[in-house]
């Protein structure tokens, strides 16, 4: 790929990319701020998280559910999501550790 | 002087001790965005990208997975329409998250809102929403977090590219592939309000993994996040007396 090309891409990409960033809060400038509105901007986050967390633990397979399973609980239980997320990843790597990575 | 008595909802700030609290609140995922920078600047330069276009690729996109995808389509004649396509979907669910941070930017000018949107990204939201939670108040938070990660992002696609060596098993050996994940589950324990989070919840679960087996790629988080809200709201209204 020419230079010139190369360029063209990456402007593209940026363009592209910061549409959906400015897009967001863009749109929902024309919707009237109701409750109804409020409540459903308030679901869509926890909706939205839960469409990343979801998909991406069943995709890490026996290591996800361990990494995953291990940080809520430990966030439950410490309340601190550091070392939550710190012994989720330790108890995947010891799971990969034993059962090889998959 | 107005008078008080309708009681406004507090307007958002955008300060600096906001963008530090922001940047502190990301230390934990900066080690695989730092890994993964890396491995980007590797499978770019596999795929004859120079070292400088990379680093100007993370520096103005600043969006891993779309980056990561345009490498497969990085071939001559340019394939434009796959490439904006691919691009588009794989970061239209920005408008989810930003659409969700109505009530953060209120009565801030224009000009800081869109600013602080050119650095908006899950991690970042996904700090910035829990923090709300808690009472924050200030965009900065999203722009201290943005900062920090821009800047790890941009480095490590440098060092990738001009060091090179690691793989991305190297990356799974260590687990590091799981920390996104980790963190965004424990996010949504602080997020979570109770039992009338059950249902969206649910269904933005099963409509993410719906839209992965049925739906092209990279459209499960817009999907879901739909779902899952439209779910949540419909059954409020069908609750109201």
């Amino acid at each position: 790929m020419s230079t010139t090309n190369a360029l063209l891409v990456v402007l593209a990409m940026a363009l592209v990319t910061y549409a959906t960033r400015a897009g967001g809060i863009f749109l929902v400038g024309f919707v009237p701020m109701s409750a109804r509105t409020e409540n459903f901007l308030r679901y869509l986050a926890g909706a939205v998280l839960v469409a990343l967390v979801v998909p991406a633990t069943v995709r890490g397979g026996p290591e996800g559910y361990v990494a995953v399973g291990v940080a809520i609980l430990a966030r439950l239980v410490l309340r601190k999501a550091l070392p939550a997320i710190a012994l989720g990843i330790l108890a995947a790597a010891l799971w990969r550790g034993y059962m090889g990575v998959s | 002087m107005a008078p008080a008595s309708q009681p406004r909802p507090p307007g958002a700030t955008l300060t600096a001790a906001g963008c530090w609290r922001g940047a502190r609140a990301i230390l934990a995922v900066l080690p695989p965005v730092f890994v993964f920078g890396v491995a980007f600047g590797i499978a770019a330069r596999g795929v004859g990208i120079e070292g400088w276009v990379a680093a100007l690729m993370s520096m103005a996109a600043f969006a891993g997975a779309a980056q990561f995808a345009v490498l497969d389509l990085w071939t001559s004649p340019v394939p434009w329409l796959p490439l904006l396509v691919a691009t588009f979907a794989i970061n239209a669910r920005h408008i989810l998250l930003g659409a969700s941070l109505r009530g953060l930017c209120r009565g801030l000018p224009a000009w800081k809102v869109y600013g602080a949107m050119a650095l908006l990204s899950d991690l970042n939201w996904a700090a910035l929403i829990a923090a709300e939670r808690r009472g924050e108040r200030d965009l900065g938070y999203l722009v201290g977090g943005g900062a920090l990660m821009w800047v790890t992002w941009v480095s490590a696609t440098v060092i990738g590219a001009v060091a090179g060596g690691l793989t991305l098993d190297d990356v799974k050996t260590y687990a590091l592939d799981l920390v996104l994940v980790a963190f965004f589950a424990t996010t949504l324990v602080g997020l979570r309000r109770g039992r009338v989070d059950d249902l969206p919840w649910l269904v933005a679960g099963l409509a993410a993994l719906g839209a992965v087996w049925f739906l092209p790629p990279n459209w499960h988080v817009m999907v879901g996040g739909l779902a899952g809200g439209l779910a949540g709201l419909i059954r409020d209204e069908l609750k109201r007396p």
